[in-house]
């Protein structure tokens, strides 16, 4: 017992200074962008319908802080950050707390029931088309490549014409019951899931051309088990490594999702938020997709461990 | 000195208001009439904008009004003639110098949470809005210069300005100075922006849930026996519930109503022929009060200082067959800055008052010495090209209004003027804004009292002030015609000050009218009871939905 932490200790310890780092980093990235572009948040806030707006102007840059120095308030900032205290909405003046907490079961339900959707997709696909003949192959993968340059928007006005207005199956948006979530949840899913295909096709057909697939084979294997228990777990650990990108795919989406089909969201609180010049909402976002990150990425990595164990010998 | 009762003002506005807003108008008969009503049910409604903040006391938002107009009710009613009525108010008398009005109010009015409504709820509510923590970007403006309120008797308040308020009863009867229940103001004091059941009032609606940028909800106030006198429903509403959809995108919006999903629609002018072509569907039209959809000319910079190149700009856009063309016929082009449906105000004769006339705009350029050409035929003086700037938000622009930009700036082009466009983001638009960082700038503004163009033309409401006088107007003789608006009571005296002032913003090149707004909804078939007050704004005390 020398103070030595053990392994999996020091890759936890060195995980968590690493996200410390990146929160820390992100959150002061955020707060001098947004004090840096043109214009006061004062300014932004009050718009063109205030008038006595001296005195109003004053009490809003002192409630907020505003009227101290830059360093000032970047280190009360950070100072109650960490404290857990995100500060309050310039616009909605309630806490950033609430508002996230008020809205982020929303865009988890649509982001999580997207990620599962497009993820099953992803693999009855891949698997079923990976070393195929050509033909189909070049069909589904060219499906697969329009699906991706498909805006998330046109796709879901598309959507909720044939399926929501014409045959009324589904309502038109909001949030609450599971009928209400099946077509943006699929709007979100589409492009994403077709990415994710072709990356898991690609690595299933690479795997499929070594020659443990032959010795596999020639153990009397079928094609099916062989892509399910071999060919599917080496193409597995460059699909999640894309797993990072597409965290932060399935969050920007939300964005418009959100927006077309009028469900409450991040998204559209991100939106409200950016353009309003609401500070303390905006870090608070950033944070929370930072952590998301964070937490995604750290899975993503056990995860390829467990698929490849060549990974997990020490250099 | 004597004051008079309010009854006689009532009947004089009246009067003159029925002859002024005879021509206005449009299809405006709110929607369909027939059956007998029926009772329950739910009436959903959806809105194109949502809003951060449903405080009307702190949102200046037209939307935080429409959608809280149900909830609370304001001292009197200003019905869609422009006549006004008791409300939560039986009375009220107007001192001689317009600095201070008496009220009597009811007595049989009890809010949501049970609380009775009084003289002390008045005063703690116009203390609310006026208190800098309320951070009110609009009640406190519409209020104007208040100075204090006292509690006469348990039903009977003074309210006093430092200045003649003649506009403060319009202003009174808007949502943005309604009444909430003053135990909601002190005990929900952080959280009257979230909405929902925060919201307490004495309206026909109770407020029950506000999930932001989805719905509010509302169920019936089956108590409220005190609808004003001039509504078309009197008594609870018909409905057990009441929905407010916030569908920001057209199309969706359109979809939602055309398939039933919802029972009324905010209708977009891109959308507007399609529901009238579509039998099972009903369009209602109302033109908006206030300030019309116009350009304001920076007076206080650049080649605009010069009044000939304002007149030049001006004369050089055919104004009659842009908004022909591009709204087919949805909206009527406007010739003042007012619109023709603000009561006691709007003056016919200003029609024709700008011309589109090219080749006298083309003297006054000349005249002006706007005379050289540069490569790109834009006319130039000492070697300077005749450019004017016009900042905007790409993500707010709505109504067609880039479509009716670019024409603007190719009709000026013909006459060597550059309109040039730029797009910024909203801190920079609003710094800009502030300290007078443009030639050009867009602005329509909804209110039913002439009293508007104070806002644009007093001297004193500068941009950098907080004000919207964006042509940074500076004259005297527009300043006492604007103090004289606000100090007489009569509405025909009234009507000659302000018009005044419209014939001087007009032939002095401050401003090019563009078009009247309109608030446009559609309904499906069943939908019954839906009127528009003075402001254009649905109401929705009296729907109900005709299921047989």
């Amino acid at each position: 017992m020398s103070g030595r932490l053990p392994p999996a200790g020091r890759w936890l310890l060195h995980r968590a200074v690493g996200a410390v780092l990146v929160l820390w980093g992100a959150a002061s990235l955020t707060f001098l962008v947004l004090h840096l572009v043109p214009g006061d948040p004062v300014t932004t806030l009050l718009g063109a319908s205030a008038t006595d707006s001296a005195a109003l102007r004053e009490e809003i840059r002192h409630e907020y802080h505003l009227d101290d120095p830059l360093a000032v308030q970047y280190v009360s900032f950070l100072g109650r950050l960490v404290t857990g205290d995100l500060g309050s909405s310039y616009q909605q003046q309630q806490p950033v707390s609430l508002i996230i907490g008020e809205q982020v079961g929303d865009t988890a339900e649509l982001a999580l029931s997207a990620l599962a959707l497009l993820v099953v997709a992803a693999l009855v696909t891949a698997t079923a088309t990976a070393g195929r003949r050509r033909r189909v192959r070049g069909a589904v993968s060219g499906a697969e490549l329009m699906a991706v340059s498909t805006p998330a928007f046109w796709l879901g006005i598309v959507l909720l014409t044939v399926f929501s207005f014409r045959l009324n199956v589904f309502p038109v948006a909001g949030a609450g019951d599971w009928r209400s979530l099946v077509l943006p949840a699929v709007t979100l899913a589409v492009p994403f899931g077709s990415l994710l295909a072709q990356v898991l096709r690609e690595g299933m057909e690479a795997a499929l051309h070594q020659p443990f697939a032959l010795t596999a084979r020639s153990r009397g294997l079928g094609g099916t088990a062989l892509r399910l228990r071999h060919a599917l777990r080496h193409a597995a650990v460059p699909a999640v490594t894309l797993s990072g990108w597409l965290a932060g795919g399935l969050l920007g989406g939300t964005v418009l999702v959100e927006t077309v089909f009028a469900r409450p969201g991040l998204g559209r609180v991100a939106l409200d938020a950016i353009s309003g010049r609401d500070i303390p909402v905006v870090v608070g976002l950033v944070l929370l997709s930072a952590t998301v990150y964070l937490v995604v990425n750290a899975i993503a990595d056990l995860v390829c461990l467990w698929a490849d164990p060549r990974l997990r010998s020490p250099v | 000195m004597p004051t008079r009762p309010a009854a006689a003002v009532a009947a004089t506005t009246t009067a003159l208001l029925l002859s002024l807003t005879a021509c206005g108008g449009g299809e405006s008969q709110g929607a369909g009439k027939g059956g007998d009503p029926v009772r329950g049910g739910t009436f959903t409604y959806a809105a194109a904008v949502g809003t951060s903040c449903l405080d009307p006391h702190t949102s200046p938002g037209d939307i935080a009004a429409v959608v809280q107009r149900n909830v609370f009710d304001s001292l009197v009613q200003l019905d869609a003639k422009g006549r006004l009525h008791p409300w939560l108010a039986t009375s009220w008398k107007v001192s001689a110098d317009a600095r201070s009005y008496t009220f009597q109010l009811r007595d049989d009015v009890t809010f949501h949470d049970g609380t009775p409504f009084d003289a002390a709820a008045v005063k703690a509510n116009l203390e609310h809005i006026k208190a800098p923590a309320t951070k009110s970007l609009y009640a406190s403006a519409l209020l104007g210069p208040y100075s204090g309120s006292e509690v006469l008797g348990e039903h009977s308040i003074r309210i006093t300005f430092s200045e003649p308020n003649i506009p403060f009863l319009q202003a009174a009867s808007t949502p943005y100075l309604g009444i909430a229940s003053p135990t909601s103001l002190k005990k929900f004091k952080d959280q009257l922006c979230a909405g929902g059941k925060y919201s307490v009032g004495t309206g026909p609606y109770r407020s029950e849930r506000y999930v932001k940028n989805d719905r509010a909800e509302f169920t019936r106030n089956k108590d409220y026996t005190w609808s004003p006198r001039g509504a078309a429903h009197q008594g609870p509403p018909l409905v057990d519930k009441l929905v407010i959809r916030f569908l920001p995108e057209d199309s969706v919006r359109a979809g939602a109503l055309t398939s039933g999903q919802v029972d009324a629609a905010a209708v977009p002018v891109t959308s507007a022929k399609a529901v009238r072509r579509n039998t099972s569907l009903r369009l209602t039209k109302q033109q908006s009060p206030g300030a019309s959809y116009s350009l304001y000319l920076n007076t206080d910079r650049g080649p605009l200082r010069d009044e000939r190149v304002r007149r030049a700009f001006q004369q050089s856009v055919d104004v009659d067959a842009l908004i022909r063309s591009i709204y087919q016929g949805e909206y009527e082009r406007a010739w003042s800055p007012l619109s023709p449906t603000t009561p006691a105000a709007y003056d016919e004769s200003i029609k024709g008052a700008v011309r589109h006339d090219p080749a006298a705009a083309a003297t006054l350029l000349d005249q002006a010495g706007w005379t050289g050409r540069d490569a790109k035929g834009y006319r130039t003086k000492s070697g300077e090209r005749l450019a004017l700037h016009w900042p905007f938000i790409g993500a707010l622009v709505r109504d067609q209004r880039d479509v009716l930009a670019e024409a603007v700036q190719a009709e000026l082009k013909k006459n060597g003027i550059d309109l040039v466009r730029d797009p910024v983001e909203t801190g920079a638009y609003f710094e800009r804004y502030g300290k007078g960082d443009y030639d050009v700038w867009d602005n329509a503004w909804v209110r039913a009292d002439p009293a508007i163009l104070a806002g644009f033309y007093l001297s004193t409401n500068l941009p950098s002030a907080g004000g919207q006088n964006v042509s940074h107007t500076d004259d005297r003789q527009v300043d006492s015609w604007l103090r004289a608006g606000a100090a007489e009571e009569a509405p025909a005296t009234r009507e000659t000050s302000y018009a005044k002032v419209e014939r001087w913003a007009v032939d002095h090149g401050t401003v090019l009218p563009l078009y009247v707004p309109v608030t446009s909804i559609g309904t499906t078939a069943a939908a019954r009871g839906l009127t528009f007050d003075a402001n254009a704004w649905p109401q929705f005390a009296g729907v109900w939905k005709n299921t047989k």
